[in-house]
Parts: C-alpha cells; sequence; structure tokens
C-alpha cells in the first residue's frame, strides 16, 4: 500500500505550496502531513521509519516542523524558497521510492530503535535548516541568521550525539556489539567529528562569518550523504 | 612538545585527517570483503594480528586513524586537565565543567573500544534444538527450545529459545532469548541471530562477552548529559 493515496499527496504539495505566502501557513501541510504518519502507524502497527518512502516523508515533514519553528515571524523571503523546495524535493523522493508495508522485523521491534531513528531524524532536519540559515547569512550578511544556524547545529549535535548514545544500545542488545565496522557507522562518525570540529571553531576559537557559515553548509551536505548516498552506494547494516 | 598536546589546532587539525581516514575507509571496506569481512566477528586486535597486518596497502587507513585517535586521546586529556586546573568562579562552573564531562565521556567511549578490541570474546555458531555446548569461563549452555510464531500467512514474525546457562556444570541462570533480547550472565551476553530448520530445528548463536560496554554505557551517558547543559547553558548566547 503506497504511503499516502494520490490525493492526500496532491493536498499535501498544495498545502506545503501555500507556504510560499507566509511560513507559519505550513502549519496545516504539517497537521496533514502528521495524520499521514500517524494513520499509516496505526495501519502497521509501528513507526513509519523504515526505508527511503517512509524516512524521505519523515524527514520532509520534520524540517517542515524546524522550519516553522525557526521562521515563525518570517514573511516570503530565500527561508521559504530553499526550505519548501526542499520539503517538496523530498516529498517527491519519497512517492518515487518503493513503500516497505507490513509489521517491523523482530529486530526492529524495540524502543531504542525508534528513539535512535526518531533523534536522528530530527538532528538531520536541524543540520538542514543550519544550511539554510547559512545561506541567508551569506547572501544578506545577517548577523542573527549566523546566530540562529549556530543553534540550530548545536541542538542538532545534541539529539545527533543522544541518537548515536540509543543507535548504540539497541545495537548491543541486538548484535551483542554498539559498534559495527561499516561504512555508516564511518560516516555517522564523519558526521559526528566535522560537527565536532564546527563546535570547536566556534565555541572555543571564536570563530564567527563565513567561515563557519561555509562549514554548516557543507555539514548539510555530509550529512545528506550519510543518510541518502552511503545507504544506496554502500552495503551497511543500514541498507535502505 | 607540551604546547603541542594542548593545542586547540592539534585537536582540529586531527579530526580533519580523521575525517578524511574515515572517508577513505568507509570506500575501503566495500571494495575489500575478504579483508575487512571479518573485521565484525571477532575481537579487533585478533584481526588486526592475523589480517589487518597482513594487508598493509588496504589496511593502512584504519592504522592511520588508530594513530589519529591516539593523537586525539592525548589531546582531549591535556586540554581537560588544563582547563579544569584554571581558576573557577561560582558562577561560570557548569558553563566551564559541561564541556569537561563531554571530553570524559568520549574518552570513556574510546577506553570501551579499547577494551572491547583487546579483551573478551566472540564465538558464534548454529546449535541444535536440544544440545548442550561448553562456553569459555567455565560456562555451558543448553538450548532447550525453539519457539517460532507465524502470521495468518505462515510467515514468521517472531522467535525465541528458551535456554539454560550452567557453570561448573551447575544450572546458573534459565532464561528466553529473543532479537533484542540476550541473555546475560556475568558479563557474557548469549545472542539469538537467526534460525534454521534445514537439518531440524536450530539456532544461530553468538556467545559474547565485551569488557568496554559498560565503559561505553557510561561515555554515552556522561557525553549526553554534558552535550543537554551545554545547550542551556548556551542556548541564549550568540
Amino acid at each position: 500500500m503506497p504511503f499516502v493515496s494520490l490525493s492526500m499527496t496532491i493536498l499535501l504539495f498544495i498545502l506545503y505550496l501555500l507556504a510560499f505566502y507566509r511560513l507559519w501557513l505550513m502549519l496545516p501541510a504539517l497537521t496533514l502531513h502528521a495524520v499521514l504518519i500517524v494513520s499509516i502507524a496505526i495501519q502497521y502497527g509501528r513507526i513509519p521509519l523504515i526505508g527511503l518512502h517512509e524516512t524521505l516523508g519523515f524527514l520532509a515533514f520534520t524540517i517542515g516542523a524546524v522550519a516553522v519553528i525557526s521562521g515563525w515571524k518570517r514573511k516570503r523571503d530565500l527561508f521559504s524558497y530553499i526550505t519548501i523546495p526542499f520539503i517538496l524535493i523530498l516529498l517527491a523522493g519519497s512517492i518515487a521510492s518503493p513503500a516497505m508495508p507490513g509489521a517491523l522485523p523482530p529486530v526492529l521491534k524495540t524502543l531504542w530503535f525508534e528513539l535512535h531513528v526518531i533523534l536522528s531524524f530530527v538532528s538531520y532536519a536541524l543540520f538542514s535548516i543550519g544550511a539554510v540559515f547559512g545561506v541567508l547569512s551569506l547572501l544578506y550578511n545577517e548577523a542573527p541568521a549566523e546566530n540562529n544556524q549556530y543553534r540550530s547545529l548545536l541542538l542538532g549535535y545534541v539529539l545527533f550525539s543522544t541518537a548515536m548514545v540509543f543507535g548504540g544500545i539497541w545495537a548491543y542488545f541486538a548484535w551483542g556489539t554498539y559498534w559495527l565496522w561499516t561504512p555508516k557507522e564511518l560516516w555517522t562518525t564523519i558526521v559526528w567529528f566535522y560537527y565536532s570540529l564546527y563546535l570547536h571553531a566556534r565555541l572555543v576559537r571564536g570563530w564567527t562569518g563565513p567561515k563557519v557559515v561555509w562549514m554548516g553548509i557543507i555539514g548539510f551536505v555530509i550529512v545528506m550523504f550519510t543518510y541518502v548516498g552511503v545507504g544506496l552506494l554502500m552495503k551497511s547494516s543500514h541498507e535502505f | 612538545m607540551r604546547n603541542f598536546f594542548l593545542s586547540l589546532k592539534t585537536a582540529v587539525w586531527t579530526l580533519v585527517v580523521l575525517l578524511c581516514l574515515f572517508l577513505i575507509g568507509s570506500y575501503m571496506l566495500p571494495m575489500h570483503r575478504t579483508v575487512f569481512g571479518p573485521m565484525n566477528d571477532d575481537l579487533l586486535f585478533h584481526w588486526v594480528k592475523d589480517v589487518a597486518s597482513n594487508n598493509v596497502w588496504q589496511t593502512w587507513w584504519f592504522f592511520a586513524a588508530l594513530a589519529g585517535l591516539i593523537l586525539l586521546t592525548l589531546n582531549t586529556i591535556f586540554c581537560s586537565i588544563q582547563s579544569v586546573r584554571g581558576k573557577w568562579k561560582r558562577s561560570d562552573f557548569l558553563l566551564r565543567i559541561s564541556p569537561q564531562v563531554i571530553h570524559v565521556g568520549f574518552l570513556c567511549i574510546l577506553l570501551a573500544h579499547l577494551l572491547g578490541a583487546g579483551w573478551g570474546y566472540k564465538i558464534s555458531g548454529m546449535m541444535p534444538e536440544g544440545a548442550y555446548a561448553p562456553l569459555p569461563d567455565d560456562l555451558a549452555l543448553r538450548l532447550n527450545k525453539i519457539q517460532v510464531q507465524t502470521d495468518e500467512l505462515g510467515f514468521m514474525t517472531d522467535w525465541s529459545a528458551e535456554a539454560s546457562l550452567y557453570e561448573n556444570n551447575h544450572l546458573v541462570k534459565n532464561g528466553t532469548l529473543g532479537p533484542n533480547s540476550p541473555l546475560f550472565y556475568r558479563g557474557t551476553g548469549i545472542y539469538l541471530k537467526s534460525l534454521n530448520f534445514d537439518r531440524g530445528p536450530a539456532a544461530l548463536l553468538l556467545i559474547a562477552k565485551d569488557p568496554g560496554a559498560i565503559w561505553a554505557l557510561a561515555g554515552g551517558v556522561l557525553f549526553a548529559l554534558g552535550s543537554v547543559t551545554l545547550l542551556a547553558l548556551k542556548w541564549g548566547t550568540s
């Protein structure tokens, strides 16, 4: 069964498009999106975070939620022009990817897995919005945008770290080890080290301006490759 | 030399080099499966001694990353000591201690990897239902019964196995093994990986003892606590 029916998909696209006018108008889209996610969860009896089809949809939703919270008072500007098309691209990718209906495999039936993936995708959303603020900072030389980027990335880093701890606990119960030498784990470590580097540059060395802003933008590229690229191109314990 | 280990530049450049090495490693792992395949099956030090040291053209990045991690560990220890030894004020106690808690958490995680790489054991194998097998540390395992749950179409939805653990021939623990549900006894975990019915019911089991696991958990908790505290303190600042 597809993630959403065609009519619901079209409605979701239209509602997200409304946010081009005012960002808070994304609320109806997020409400519908949340209802669809919950309905799939009820239908399958599990969190809908398996495979690209479900995770791309969830990432679109979390990016939308983070965008609304962080840009609540924004009018129509570049923030919307970057964020909304990105959400629509993720949704399109979700629809184009094959669905994986049915119950969770037994090894994934644990709260640790659910916490691991939910926090991972919320952190991915924060890293994405951080990159958008980075673009605003570079183009308009906005100090608040740079600060918003820093706050997004700081919160994203904390959630990402916590997600890795939960993932380690899950892996220990499932496979008897909290670490496996696979490309996904190595790239996860790359993301972790990279944002550690960003935070050391920002907080300890006191870097500000384009140098750290660019670091935040490049970090987003690394995150996207870790999420999609590694899963598609390299064999790993986190295959999609 | 002391300044080298204390320098933030050392930390930054070591992290940059580690990023590059892990990137190379992520491409090498799937390209040389015969070399890296056994990496997760045995203790890492055994793999280093038996496989990695004989295939340096493929594993050089791993040894370089190991050297980088040692340098990063020393740098973290030196910087944390330096920071803790500085002048303290009551008002900024949390702000100064939370990054050090994060560092201690990171060091605990590295210590966990070191302990897990060199000590403990990993054994896996197929065990038929009803079989009895000796394990290290004077332990033995009996696999009493394998149970499978199926849906209305006959597809397996869940599975479990009843097992008994003996120490010096005395029963010390009974339990049910299942996915995400190992049986633990004095640091040894018995994991049910999968089932096979080709020659009667049998279970693929992993018996693992990792003395680093508790350090990894402690490190993860410290890292998370320090991070959340730092987040709360830094959230309002630019």
